[in-house]
């Protein structure tokens, strides 16, 4: 890629992340109530209104819309994400020490769907009989239907309680990651899985499979060697896409389980309406997914250089 | 404060799925075992709570994860025993009251300090009830619920302190025992808000058996007994350090996996057991430790300043057409006992008003006729053309809330022809709504508190105010004879007028039908075997200075 295409890519960056978190902006100032509103006009700490509104002038929850968001641009701009009402904690702090748990839930989660996927096309394509064919090909369609909060209980139930081979409460960091990576894998390896299995059978329909066949390679060799290969770009680009899965899977297990992240940060920031946290969390999935996705655009010239000619590399 | 939750039939779905799937139960466990052995010091504690905590700042500790570390890190000046109810010494080995309760003076001991190695002297405590009884608006520091009418405190020495107020504050000493007058070292009392938030538990100092030891925001907390602790309640059996080395506090917000970690053993206690996981719990060879709550019952406000609400005989007819016996026996266990008047039989100058809560459908119709609310063509009645059509919130944090205002608004279609909803919402929508009467006409809330201003707590037009009386917007007040009665409960300073003063608001709630109380309210645990010696502290926040486990 060219410097000025790189420059036109990181630029587009740019301009996603800033009408991301405008846009999170006005979704948070429009909804009713905010943050200090919920927090302290909560009943159960019985303040007088007087109290209240003391409170939010020492918050600036007064000012009006523009300044705010004024204000909360240049705090990002520096930096400074500003406070959780919810917990007074920082929402830097808060980020930084969530963000690492979360990543390595999702790359593993996402590693194992890999493994999942190309395990299932593999052998849904190779199988000699049509009847274990089928049945393999079926089985991301199983896969994708299954509930991720129902799967997370299924899993707990089965291999923490009632088998007691994996602890969920007061178990080690790796541990600790068995059954939630199983749990975001099971339903992301479904649509990889999928559009593998399609794009091998439409690779195997093509001549040049025939002509290696007909010279004497066996279907494995084929497979692995030929078809596979060009059957992974269509399979990379869905991936992009899945990214906001995984997010979303994290969500639901990271609640289950218990486990600090940027799922359950963002549950509970959801539930509390805090602002600032939720402000925060939008803007760095924004740049996550972009970052994600142009790496994806990179990365495809690699792994099919006729594409390098469409992205317009000068050769 | 509504949060996310899978509740409900989706959870109960998946449970009975995931159960069915495993072959259903963990078999029968071993019998109890008896207490009666020694004290064992040393071993940890795994402690299963649904919600992270928000803040240590003890005036915040009303909410129960709050409560349940402020609890364990702070002493205070008085002890309350939590069964009899009466105050004992501890910080303060003496304490005096003039006639009209409006000067305390307390003598303290002089061995105390605070976990940082400073002294627990009168200055102090001075400071702490400076802070909890003014709060400090600038820091976003919220007034002591618990603490009334303060004006200023006094240090005579090192080991005498006074308490000025500016009207009859009879309710402090027991404020001086709860968790929200948790005593904190007085450098941890310069914090602000965010100061007592997540992430910053082992700067909150306190003179408590067990101090902060490490945290993960929102995952877990621990907590390390301090050895040098030797200043307990003269009742308590310990006067020592504390039994356990250590204390971790997990968050699990799933119910289910509370649960079946306790009965699979990976934890030892469990908060916020629901009502239908109790079998589950029993028959793994588990054990209930159900608290009550001794203060308001769990019951519904009507508001009365709302149009509809405002004609005594809808109230009444409302009252009369509640099945309160169904919603215990349907819903619930033998630990919520059904209520038989505003406050729970445990709680300070409880009255039984069950005569007066009769459940009599006939009645409640012929009442709503009286009242020119008549049938309509969809069995909703009707008057000057607007159906008889109610709101009530779900209050989350109440024990199955969502299913007994949903049984309630069956109950009053079926028996009254009312159509009552439910307000299930986002926090923000959730809190306005909540405080307008004419979007929420029945409100359903609860308050523990071991005191007898419980009362004015959850009523008064200054407090939370649940049957706004106070309309918000315009301040007015409603009924000033109910704001008179809720007064004298908190300003009476003979102790059998003040029973008095409480048991007449009793009383006035019920004659006008402003409240419908449904049950008293429990808090419920659940603990294995190993655990000896747990209890919880008057409003069921637990304790664990005297617990013990024995694996």
């Amino acid at each position: 890629m060219t410097a000025r295409a790189l420059g036109s890519r990181v630029g587009q960056a740019v301009l996603v992340l800033a009408l991301a978190f405008t846009l999170a902006f006005i979704l948070l100032q429009a909804l009713p109530g905010d943050a200090v509103l919920i927090k302290f006009e909560n009943p159960e700490l019985g303040l007088s209104p007087e109290e209240i509104a003391a409170i939010r002038t020492s918050y600036g929850a007064d000012v009006p819309w523009w300044q705010a968001y004024l204000h909360t641009l240049a705090g990002f701009l520096r930096g400074d994400f500003g406070f959780s009402i919810q917990n007074g904690a920082g929402v830097a702090g808060l980020l930084a020490e969530v963000l690492p748990q979360t990543v390595t839930l999702s790359v593993l989660a996402f590693a194992a769907a890999v493994v999942l996927a190309v395990t299932v096309a593999l052998l849904a394509t190779w199988a000699r009989w049509t009847w274990l064919r089928n049945a393999l090909a079926s089985l991301p369609s199983v896969f994708v239907s299954v509930p991720t909060f129902w799967l997370a209980m299924v899993l707990i139930q089965i291999f923490s309680f009632r088998l007691g081979l994996v602890k969920v409460i007061g178990a080690g960091p790796v541990e600790a990651l068995i059954l939630p990576v199983l749990t975001i894998a099971v339903p992301i390896s479904a649509p990889l899985a999928q559009i593998l299995v399609r794009s091998i059978e439409d690779v195997q329909r093509q001549p040049f499979v025939s002509v290696v066949r007909a010279r004497g390679a066996s279907r494995w060799w084929v497979l692995t060697r030929n078809v596979a290969r060009n059957a992974l770009l269509p399979t990379l680009t869905i991936a992009g896409v899945l990214f906001g899965e995984l997010v979303a899977g994290a969500v639901v297990t990271e609640t289950v389980f218990g486990r600090a992240g940027i799922g359950r940060l963002t549950e509970q920031a959801v539930a509390n309406q805090d602002v600032a946290v939720l402000q925060a969390i939008v803007v760095l999935s924004a740049a996550a997914f972009v970052t994600v996705n142009l790496l994806i655009d990179l990365l495809g010239p690699l792994v099919d250089p006729r594409l390098t000619k469409e992205v317009g590399l000068a050769a | 404060m509504p949060r996310f939750s899978w509740k409900n039939p989706l959870l109960a779905l998946t449970v009975a799925g995931a159960l069915a799937l495993t072959g259903c139960g963990q078999g029968a466990g071993s019998a109890p075992t008896a207490s009666a052995s020694d004290p064992v010091t040393g071993g940890v504690l795994t402690y299963l709570d649904a919600q992270p905590h928000t803040s240590l700042f003890p005036p915040s500790g009303g909410f129960y994860p709050n409560g349940g570390l402020v609890n364990q890190i702070t002493d205070r000046l008085v002890y309350q025993d939590p069964a009899t109810l009466e105050f004992q010494p501890w910080i303060a080995t003496s304490w005096e009251v003039n006639a009209d309760a409006t000067r305390y003076t307390f003598t303290l001991r002089d061995d105390v300090t605070f976990s940082d190695g400073t002294k627990l002297d009168a200055a102090a405590v001075a400071k702490n009830f400076d802070l909890y009884g003014r709060g400090d608006a600038a820091r976003a520091l919220p007034v002591s619920e618990a603490v009334n009418n303060y004006d200023r405190s006094e240090v005579i020495d090192p080991t005498t302190v006074v308490f000025h107020f500016k009207a009859p504050a009879p309710g402090f000493l027991q404020a001086t025992s709860t968790i929200n007058s948790g005593l904190l070292s007085p450098a941890t009392l310069d914090g602000d808000f965010t100061f007592y938030g997540a992430g910053n538990g082992t700067k909150v100092i306190g003179s408590g058996p067990f101090v902060v030891a490490s945290e993960k925001i929102g995952a877990e907390v621990v907590l390390k007994a301090r050895p040098d602790y030797h200043w307990a309640p003269k009742a308590s059996a310990n006067q020592g350090r504390a039994y356990l080395d250590e204390i971790r506090y997990v968050v699990t917000p799933e119910a289910g996996v509370r649960v079946g970690a306790l009965t699979s053993g990976q934890a030892d206690i469990a908060r916020q057991i629901a009502a239908p996981d109790e079998a589950v719990v029993t028959a793994s060879g588990a054990h209930l430790v159900a608290a009550q709550t001794r203060g308001v019952n769990n019951a519904f406000s009507l508001r009365f300043r709302n149009a509809t609400l405002s004609d005594i005989r809808v109230r009444q007819a409302l009252t009369l057409g509640t099945d309160r016996q169904e919603i215990v026996d349907t819903l619930f266990t033998d630990n919520y006992p059904l209520a038989t008047g505003v406050l729970g039989k445990t709680a300070l100058g409880y009255e039984d008003l069950s005569a007066k809560l009769t459940h009599d459908p006939a009645r409640a119709r012929a009442l709503l006729d009286e009242a020119g609310w008549t049938p309509g063509p969809d069995g909703i009645r009707v008057k000057d053309g607007q159906p008889l059509k109610l709101v009530v919130n779900e209050a989350a944090p109440q024990p199955r809330s969502f299913d007994v205002t949903t049984l309630v608004s069956q109950q009053w279609k079926r028996d009254l022809g009312v159509d009552l909803q439910i307000l299930r919402a986002d926090a923000g929508t959730y809190t306005k709504a909540v405080n307008d009467a004419d979007q929420v006409q029945v409100n359903h809330t609860m308050v523990g508190r071991a005191d007898l201003d419980v009362i004015k707590s959850n009523y008064a037009a200054k407090n939370r105010n649940t049957l706004l009386n106070r309309n918000l917007t315009d301040n007015t007040i409603g009924d000033q004879k109910l704001e008179d009665l809720l007064a004298a409960v908190a300003g009476t300073p003979d102790p059998a007028a003040r029973i008095q003063a409480s048991q007449a608001v009793q009383e006035y709630l019920i004659d006008q039908s402003y409240v419908i109380p449904l049950f008293e309210e429990p808090q419920v645990f659940a603990t294995t075997d190993a655990v000896h010696g747990f209890g919880t502290e008057p409003i069921g926040r637990p304790s664990f200075y005297n617990t013990w486990v024995q694996r």
